[in-house]
């Protein structure tokens, strides 16, 4: 009995422990490395993401994706119009387009929106 | 603008305090550091670091807190959660500087001070005294027992010791306290120094 009463005696003095002069500047020196943390951490996906556009950049240029994707393109606009001259002859849907090129800027465009809001989403969930 | 927000912080429970801070709010963990600050920095030093040292620990003990913001559910006291990282922060600093080898050896019974309580004035003695006469295997045992909440079990586990070896630690460090705070509480009682 006399044992569980020393046991609590010694906790509580354990718990009162004195709030130390200094406390306001500890805390300062904690915010601060986490400031520090947050930092890094915004720069190194802020890098990461420099490095990744910059490799992905230069592999499209690399692969001349734009080329294969107008000639794909281009491929696709006949069929559509071959198919579409079948259909309805009177229609001619490809007149109002300007340029097959326009689709692939079109596209691409819509891709880097897409992008930066997946990319956006990512660093605030982190 | 923050200096409201931080008179919105002092007027919140904890419990809010780390919600806020899950979401982001650095702010509120700042105040959270500084309300419990001095009550982690106060276990390490008691378990026997240097002040220096047990801010550091204090310091990485409070960053894990909030990068493990999420686990903390309200279930206990906020201090009493850091204060379980923070002795566990320790002993992995102790492990790393090769100082908790001494604590394997069961014959291990160096002081961690020379300073007994004869040379203190009646009053003057506390339980960072007591504590003083303790080794440091005893010394962490208590502290993370009676200061950090750990169970036997857990103690054993963080000091990666077997469980009878973790109580006879606390049971010898118990009864050196007991002697020493109650020679002081006689020898205050009759208004002398204390001797041995």
């Amino acid at each position: 009995m006399a044992e569980l009463e020393f046991e609590r005696r010694l906790e509580r003095m354990f718990a009162d422990t004195p709030s130390f002069s200094d406390s306001d500047a500890f805390a300062t020196a904690v915010e601060g490395r986490l400031d520090r943390g947050w930092m890094m951490r915004r720069w190194m996906i802020g890098t990461a993401g420099v490095v990744g556009g910059v490799f992905g950049t230069s592999q499209l240029l690399v692969s001349n994706l734009v080329g294969r994707v107008e000639d794909a393109s281009d491929g696709s606009a006949k069929l559509l119009s071959a198919s579409i001259a079948q259909l309805k002859p009177s229609l001619n849907i490809l007149a109002l387009m300007q340029s097959d090129t326009l689709l692939v800027w079109l596209a691409g465009g819509l891709a880097v929106v897409a992008l930066g809001f997946v990319l956006t989403r990512v660093i605030e969930e982190i | 603008m923050s200096g409201g927000k931080s008179m919105r912080h002092t007027n919140l429970h904890d419990v809010e305090l780390a919600g806020l801070a899950g979401a982001g709010d650095r702010g509120a963990f700042g105040e959270l550091v500084r309300r419990h600050g001095s009550a982690v920095r106060g276990l390490v030093r008691r378990m026997g670091a240097a002040n220096a040292e047990a801010d550091d620990v204090a310091q990485d003990a409070f960053l894990a807190a909030f990068e493990n913001i999420a686990d903390y559910r309200g279930e206990g006291t906020f201090a009493g959660w850091v204060k379980r990282i923070a002795v566990r922060q320790y002993l992995r600093r102790l492990q790393r500087s090769k100082r908790l080898a001494a604590i394997s050896a069961e014959t291990a019974e160096l002081e961690v001070s020379a300073g007994g309580v004869e040379s203190l004035a009646v009053g003057k003695i506390d339980l960072d005294a007591a504590l003083n006469a303790l080794t440091l295997p005893e010394r962490l045992s208590v502290g993370m027992c009676y200061g950090a909440g750990l169970s036997h079990v857990e103690a054993a586990e963080a000091l990666n010791l077997p469980l009878g070896t973790v109580k006879s630690h606390v049971k010898r460090g118990l009864e050196k306290l007991r002697i020493r705070l109650a020679s002081v509480s006689d020898v205050a009682a009759k208004g002398g120094v204390v001797h041995g």
